[in-house]
């Protein structure tokens, strides 16, 4: 099976792609001193996406002050990195929606996990006031568990093995995944966002969400992604074969000071933010 | 198997629905509990996705009741009166209420689901509403659908599945 992945990742045609056009976005914003004419000229390249930029600045989730007409118009109301998350959300729906199989998640829950895990996250980093992006909390949330869509497409085979095994086992259920498929599914996220040469942060989050005392560069952001994650899943949103078997990290909640009146609140907000997120997706 | 015409109802986290055959009403459920009332002679039955037992603050229960089992069961009896059942004519199963701290700080988190389970059992009991099947605790996601044709539950978890026929 790992050697099935090396191959996937040697080849690249299999591979979930991005629009070159978003690379290039991502690349631009990422400079101190990108100037919004030339953005709004490159995103305007892409017809579907310029569409996509225009409905979702004016969804009731960004309520802009009035209607938003231009990518241009779009880029200064909202700004640069809101602009960038829409892309990124726009871009990653059709990898994100998509259906777990061997996981037993299906593709809407998989993509409301998503979306739900990126607000969590921003509205976290707001409250404990950390000095974090709060739009690369987002993009980090959204991406979280990316390599779940790869591994999806190996499970069929190992199902039933990987099914019984589950049954007795004890340990991390991502120990199961590596020794299954060679990887876990966070690995196989990392080298992904690593391809698409997303930045490191991105890539750090991926692979230690899950075991946030991993983390050596960028243990706050990981730590947020880590603790909304649990929430979501806790709220039962996009819960998977593995069940509830990932433990809270204790680490990751004395990281960026959560406490036990915190993680009640996240928890409590759930519902309220389902319904953001809602008018969101519903453009 | 579903047929095409069949009406998937989808119960999301705080919230109650219900309907009649051939629908099928369908939550994910982590720590969260899932109450499902069946009337077998009417075919009809709704199904509540509770998240916690009270509300802490005293203020949210107003806003939101199907958010707390002590505002949301009385809610999900109301429904049932409203399908056309009364009390006596329909039977409960339960599921959910998992926990994943173990071992952590968090008596909170660590609870809910326990509490959950407790607090709806108790409601049963005072309203003698028979409870018919229970699958809760654990450490384990479920994902309960329930067909309303003839009130099988197909309950899914760590990775299998079975169907509950039990509904009398």
């Amino acid at each position: 099976m790992k050697e099935k992945i090396d191959q996937l990742f040697e080849n690249e045609a299999q591979l979930p792609k991005i629009s070159s056009v978003v690379s290039k976005v991502m690349e631009m914003v990422g400079k101190p001193d990108v100037v919004i004419a030339d953005l709004a000229k490159e995103i305007s390249k892409d017809p579907g996406l310029t569409a996509a930029v225009i409905k979702l600045s004016n969804s009731a989730y960004f309520r802009p002050a009035k209607p938003v007409k231009t990518v241009q118009e779009s880029l200064m109301t909202l700004g640069i990195k809101t602009v960038k998350e829409i892309i990124l959300l726009n871009e990653t729906k059709g990898i994100l929606k998509k259906e777990l199989k061997g996981y037993q998640v299906d593709g809407e829950a998989n993509w409301m996990h998503s979306l739900i895990v990126a607000e969590l996250a921003k509205r976290i980093a707001v409250q404990k006031k950390l000095k974090v992006d709060k739009d690369v909390v987002f993009t980090a949330g959204l991406l979280h568990n990316i390599g779940k869509v790869i591994l999806a497409d190996f499970f069929p085979t190992v199902l039933m093995q990987f099914r019984t095994e589950l049954q007795s086992y004890q340990g991390p259920y991502t120990d199961l995944e590596a020794k299954f498929f060679g990887y876990t599914h966070q690995e196989t996220g990392a080298k992904l966002l690593e391809k698409w040469n997303f930045p490191q942060e991105l890539v750090e989050v991926a692979r230690y969400y899950s075991e946030p005392e991993k983390a050596t560069q960028f243990p706050e952001l990981v730590s947020i992604i880590h603790i909304a994650n649990c929430i979501v899943l806790l709220g039962g949103m996009g819960i998977d074969i593995g069940g509830l078997k990932i433990p809270l990290s204790p680490k990751a909640l004395q990281n960026i000071g959560v406490t036990e009146g915190d993680l009640q609140m996240y928890y409590t907000l759930l519902p309220e933010m389902v319904k953001h997120i809602e008018e969101l997706i519903s453009v | 198997m579903l047929n095409k015409d069949v009406k998937i109802i989808n119960v999301g986290i705080a919230d109650i629905q219900g309907g009649q055959s051939p629908s099928v009403i369908r939550t994910t459920l982590g720590s969260c509990i899932g109450v499902v009332f069946y009337s077998p002679e009417k075919k009809v039955g709704a199904m509540a996705h509770i998240m916690l037992a009270k509300d802490p603050s005293g203020k949210d229960s107003s806003k939101n009741p199907h958010k707390y089992a002590e505002t949301a069961l009385p809610e999900l009896v109301k429904r049932m009166t409203e399908l056309g059942c009364s009390k006596g004519e329909y039977f409960a199963r339960l599921f959910g209420g998992a926990s994943m701290f173990k071992g952590m700080n968090s008596s909170f988190l660590q609870n809910i689901g326990d509490l959950n389970v407790n607090v709806a059992k108790e409601f049963l009991d005072k309203e003698k509403i028979t409870l018919l099947v229970e699958d809760v605790g654990g450490h384990e996601g479920r994902t309960i659908s329930l067909y309303l044709d003839d009130g099988r539950i197909l309950l899914k978890k760590g990775g299998f599945e079975k169907y509950l026929y039990k509904v009398r």
